[in-house]
């Protein structure tokens, strides 16, 4: 997401004219950004390449020795807990995907266009606090809330209702995942919303287009780019997610995420959880490259 | 023997301040691992706590530097992946000992150092703390695991064998403490067979495809910390391969929890500690070792507020019902009432071990198979 604004950001802020030779205005905003790609690099680009090599390192005695090795590859792709566990994660991820944007965008809707500058304000920020308060935590909470003894069968109880079981399947999944994803995704939305040009949506009504055709033919469309960006978040983030599987389903059955844990727990096996951590990066970056292909390509050209 | 006053000793340790209370929580470091006054200990997490260790570092003028590890695996990773002398003692559960021994970890210990005669003659040569008859590990405590229930839910009679796992009773109420051994020791006990972990081929074929018919029954695979909240929030029911040493502590909280040993037999986990080959601090590591296994260090071993444990020593029991009665009475380490040592005595505990004829990776594979299924 940094890499991708870099280039707007520091191709708006380089003024235009000013005195300074070409060059020199040219070099600035690349010395500005120096720190950054550093930091990218040390941060990201070495630990990723180091994690690549891992994959064909071997395991002798609980430690790692170097060498160039397929087998782990082979053992991982070829293995039936992780082509299942691959298949369920992806299905779980689309599902919360899918839920979180249906779920955020009425709200997204409401507070970018309905809503007075000063309620909208305290609504972003709203949605701003979740987002930095711990994950962990709301989904023990979530855990004490879905359990057959916890608060809704208490109440249910109290009802004289037959109690419901929440707690370890696809409901409380997803109820930790839309914690986990709902508020960004709205945030993404409301600013994609926010930074439209309004007076296309002034316009379509004003040539007597129907609600649903502002939306369709209008609205969607503007904000394809923020469509896809809010779609791949939740998507990588509940992709990746380990904390929801475990705590609110038991780790039954069991996610990528998950899987990276237990390869590592029995025999430390540190180079077949790299395959695994690999693989999902893999996945990843192809579903990002995949939505950035179909939300920009009418807009760049 | 002097009689000695827990009380005091707490009150004492209390009384010392907060000062020691701090540095007695000391994590390892290799900055300080080599100072003579250090004593570095692997072992699993709570084992350096005050309670169990405040005693023994004042007497002895000496910090106890702990460094935790959960689960066997990750005590031979984090001793493997150290420098030599990183640790003088290590804590180890009997299943890795042999691990350990083979990769030459462990110094021999001289029987005579330490008060083995003390022990139940059951626990005096422990095999697998010895190795061509030489005394590599000295017992600190053990448990039993058999099938742990909600008492709310179930009576002790509806458990007399695992087959109660399998009944539509228990459909989705079936938890498993997410580690292949215990969990899977116990569906093996349920198949009959006489050593559970120590199978041919065809009854670990048979083994896996009981195991995998569970596979309906299970609500979920949980770490430590889940099986405390499965148990106590009705998630779970049953859980096979755990013992009294979560629901104990949970029982005394309030829960409806207990723990019962099926007539096919449950399985004994034991703590040994061992010195490290290569330390320089090897007196300092025998006089831990001793303290430990002494009647005083038995007794805090067993004991510790959020970990009970049974004790191998004759004198630690002892010891235990003059000074806490009530405590030897939940432990169940009474001479003159029904006590842990009778289960062995009908000859119903196996060791937990290693598969002995397979490989981990083989029962890890099955595992990982049984969670994806």
């Amino acid at each position: 997401m940094t890499e991708a604004s870099l280039p707007e950001i520091s191709a708006a802020s380089s003024p235009p004219g000013g005195r300074g030779t070409r060059r020199a205005r040219a070099a600035l905003p690349l010395l500005l950004g120096l720190p950054v790609a550093l930091w990218q690099v040390a941060f990201f680009v070495l630990p990723l390449a180091f994690l690549v090599v891992v994959t064909f390192w071997k395991v002798r005695n609980f430690r790692l020795a170097p060498a160039f090795d397929l087998a782990n590859w082979e053992k991982v792709l070829t293995s039936t807990p992780f082509q299942r566990a691959l298949v369920y994660t992806a299905e779980v991820a689309l599902v919360a995907t899918v839920l979180s944007m249906l779920l955020a965008f009425p709200a997204a809707h409401a507070i970018a266009l309905r809503l007075s500058a000063r309620a909208r304000g305290r609504w972003i920020a709203f949605l701003i606090i979740p987002v930095f308060s711990s994950y962990i935590l709301k989904v023990y909470a979530w855990q004490v809330v879905l359990s057959p003894g916890g608060l809704v069968n208490t109440g249910l109880a109290l009802l004289g209702l037959p109690a419901a079981d929440l707690l370890g399947g696809t409901l409380s999944l997803n109820i930790g995942l839309l914690t986990l994803t709902l508020p960004v995704v709205t945030l993404i939305l409301t600013f994609a919303l926010m930074g439209m040009d309004h007076s296309l949506i002034e316009a379509a009504r004003n040539l007597g287009a129907s609600k649903v055709q502002v939306l369709t033919q209008v609205t969607l469309p503007a904000i394809k780019p923020g469509l896809g960006l809010a779609g791949v978040t939740a998507f990588l983030l509940s992709f990746g997610d380990y904390a929801s599987p475990v705590f609110l389903t038991g780790s039954n059955p069991p996610t990528l995420a998950i899987l990276i844990v237990d390869t590592v727990k029995s025999g430390s096996q540190w180079p077949r959880a790299s395959v695994i951590g690999v693989s999902m990066l893999a996945i990843l970056a192809l579903a990002f490259v995949l939505v950035q292909a179909l939300t920009q390509k009418r807009k760049t050209r | 023997m002097k009689k000695f006053n827990l009380d005091l000793s707490r009150r004492g340790f209390l009384g010392a301040g907060a000062a020691l209370a701090a540095s007695s929580a000391l994590r390892w470091s290799p900055s300080y691992a080599q100072e003579p006054q250090v004593l570095n200990y692997l072992s699993w997490p709570g084992n350096a706590d005050p309670y169990l260790v405040a005693e023994f570092e004042k007497e002895n003028n000496c910090k106890i530097a702990i460094k935790e590890y959960v689960g066997g695996d990750q005590m031979l990773a984090v001793i493997n992946q150290s420098p030599p002398g990183s640790f003088d003692v290590v804590l180890a559960d009997a299943e890795y000992m042999h691990l350990l021994h083979e990769a030459d970890f462990l110094e021999e210990l001289d029987p005579a150092d330490y008060p083995l005669a003390d022990y139940w003659p059951e626990f005096q040569k422990f095999p697998l703390h010895w190795f061509d008859d030489k005394l590599f590990g000295v017992m600190s405590d053990f448990g039993y695991l058999g099938l742990s229930y909600n008492s709310e839910v179930y009576k002790p009679e509806e458990l007399a064998s695992y087959a109660a796992m399998w009944e539509a009773k228990a459909k989705g109420k079936v938890g498993f403490f997410d580690w292949y051994l215990p969990s899977m020791g116990c569906v093996s006990l349920s198949n009959k067979n006489a050593n559970p972990f120590d199978i041919d081929e065809a009854a670990f074929g048979a083994l896996k495809e009981k195991l995998f018919s569970l596979k309906p029954q299970a609500s979920g695979f949980y770490t430590i910390a889940d099986i405390f909240s499965s148990l106590r929030n009705g998630q779970a029911h049953l859980i096979p391969g755990i013992g009294e040493w979560i629901t104990l502590g949970l029982r005394m909280d309030g829960a409806p929890v207990d723990t019962i040993l099926p007539e096919e037999g449950g399985i004994q986990w034991t703590e040994s500690l061992s010195i490290v080959k290569g330390t320089p601090k090897k007196d300092l590591a025998r006089k831990f070792i001793q303290y430990t296994a002494s009647p005083k260090g038995q007794v805090l071993q067993a004991t510790k507020a959020d970990n009970k444990k049974s004790i191998p020593s004759i004198a630690g029991w002892k010891l235990l019902n003059e000074t806490m009665p009530d405590q030897a009475e939940i432990l169940r380490l009474q001479f003159d009432k029904p006590n842990v040592m009778d289960e062995w005595k009908k000859g119903r505990i196996h060791f937990r071990k290693l598969p002995v004829q397979q490989a981990i990776e083989d029962w890890n594979d099955v595992w990982s198979e049984l969670k994806s299924l």
